[in-house]
């Protein structure tokens, strides 16, 4: 923490910035109720309007630990119902928290220098062969491939004509649940028999919907054995 | 025989994504005994730590990882046509050293520590699988309570949680930030 910095704090009793005048209280070096903290308060303000540019996260820092002196203070001037020993002394909670922190923060900085470390070395990041494939070169395909494959039977769709589309509704719950139950069975499902199946263009398209959904959740895999290859999907399993 | 089960442990880091740790390559290689396949481990991490070359065997989250040459990283970077590889932001940083520090953990306990609400980096890390859920608390709500993953040591390096700096490092960066401000 940079003190020169920081905003100091000037009182009778004590000069200096806020974190530390808090840790001299848990220390019992300087007693709260000699603190004003209405002094404290109107310094501050007076002190923002003055500065021209405001570091935020500084200054919501100094409010975080303005709020828990008041908060500590507050519970000093109240009459203790309960002054029994359950109740751990409120200065202490706060120093514990505030200790808390501060030790996540220094683990914080160790992790950073071994993420810059970690950062420069790369690992393989290939798709793991399937057990049922035939050693066939696998290929993770882009959405933007899926979509290209699945407008292409759109279009052979319509060029056969349908004239019948109507009534049916379809669920995506339900058509998700085909969806997982066909790749349970089957272990896989081949992309372009998937969609010559559906029956019309409104439930292919919400098939599509479905699966893309299915990809985005990590659920499903779309794979192309060879480019301009069938595209399957599959289950991924949970490598985690 | 002891050379060419070296090798074998070599193939059997390459095909793997995940560290692979001296008790699959055990269960793999049943025809071996232990100390001869913990002999060729030693001997191919000394082989490739003597003679630098352009991958590198790592040793993370308990297990061995083929990984590039850090030197090399500028040509990979131009190879694959990546300008940076993000580092965590700050809250997600923070983030995920709570948890490591304070798991098994639930959101509302790492939001109370942290002193802000810490959803969406929870969220970002769950993503990246860094964190992952491993149950429900009992208690009020039934909160999901989530651990550091396997992807989390490699991540950092670390072999595994008990690797995290100790209390003890800790209060020394603490006492060395103070004397030096």
């Amino acid at each position: 923490m940079d003190i020169s910095k920081s905003y100091q704090v000037k009182l009778e009793v004590f000069q200096g910035p806020l974190d530390l005048l808090l840790f001299l209280i848990k220390k019992k070096k300087i007693d709260i109720h000699d603190i004003p903290i209405a002094t404290i308060t109107r310094e501050y303000l007076k002190y923002l309007d003055q500065k021209e540019n405001i570091n935020l996260e500084r200054e919501a820092e100094f409010l975080l630990i303005a709020a828990l002196l008041i908060h500590i203070k507050s519970q000093m001037l109240l009459p203790q119902v309960n002054a029994l020993e359950e109740e751990k002394d409120p200065r202490q909670l706060l120093v514990d928290k505030l200790l808390d922190y501060q030790k996540i923060k220094a683990a914080c900085s160790i992790l950073r220098e071994k993420e810059k470390d970690r950062l420069p070395e790369w690992h393989r990041n290939f798709l793991p062969p399937l057990s049922l494939s035939d050693n066939l070169d696998l290929i993770e395909v882009s959405l933007f491939g899926l979509a290209e494959a699945f407008f292409s039977i759109m279009k052979r769709k319509e060029q056969e004509n349908l004239k019948t589309i109507k009534g049916k509704t379809y669920s995506v719950k339900e058509k998700i649940e085909e969806i997982l139950s066909t790749l349970y069975k089957d272990k896989f499902l081949d992309f372009l028999d998937f969609f010559n199946k559906q029956e019309s263009m409104e439930e292919a398209v919400l098939s599509f919907f479905c699966l893309l959904e299915l990809i985005k959740a990590r659920i499903v895999i779309a794979i192309q054995e060879n480019l301009f290859r069938s595209i399957k999907v599959w289950l991924r399993k949970e490598n985690c | 025989m002891k050379a060419s089960l070296k090798d074998i442990i070599e193939s059997l880091i390459f095909v793997s994504l995940e560290p692979l740790s001296f008790d699959k390559i055990k269960s793999t290689l049943t025809e071996f005994q232990d100390e001869d396949i913990q002999i060729a481990i030693n001997d191919l991490l000394e082989c490739y730590s003597t003679n630098k070359r352009g991958i590198q065997i790592i040793q993370a989250a308990g297990g061995l990882l083929f990984s590039t040459n850090p030197d090399y990283d500028i040509w990979i970077k131009r190879l694959l046509n990546i300008n940076r590889k993000n580092k965590l932001s700050p809250a997600a940083l923070e983030t995920i050293s709570t948890i490591a520090y304070y798991q098994p953990i639930t959101l509302a306990e790492i939001s109370a520590i942290r002193g802000v609400d810490s959803t969406s980096s929870l969220k970002s890390l769950l993503q990246k699988r860094l964190v992952k859920i491993v149950g429900r608390k009992k208690g009020p709500g039934r909160p999901l309570i989530y651990r550091t993953s396997n992807r989390f040591l490699t991540y950092f390096g670390l072999q595994s949680i008990s690797d995290l700096p100790s209390q003890e490092e800790i209060t020394k960066i603490l006492e060395d930030e103070k004397n030096s401000s």
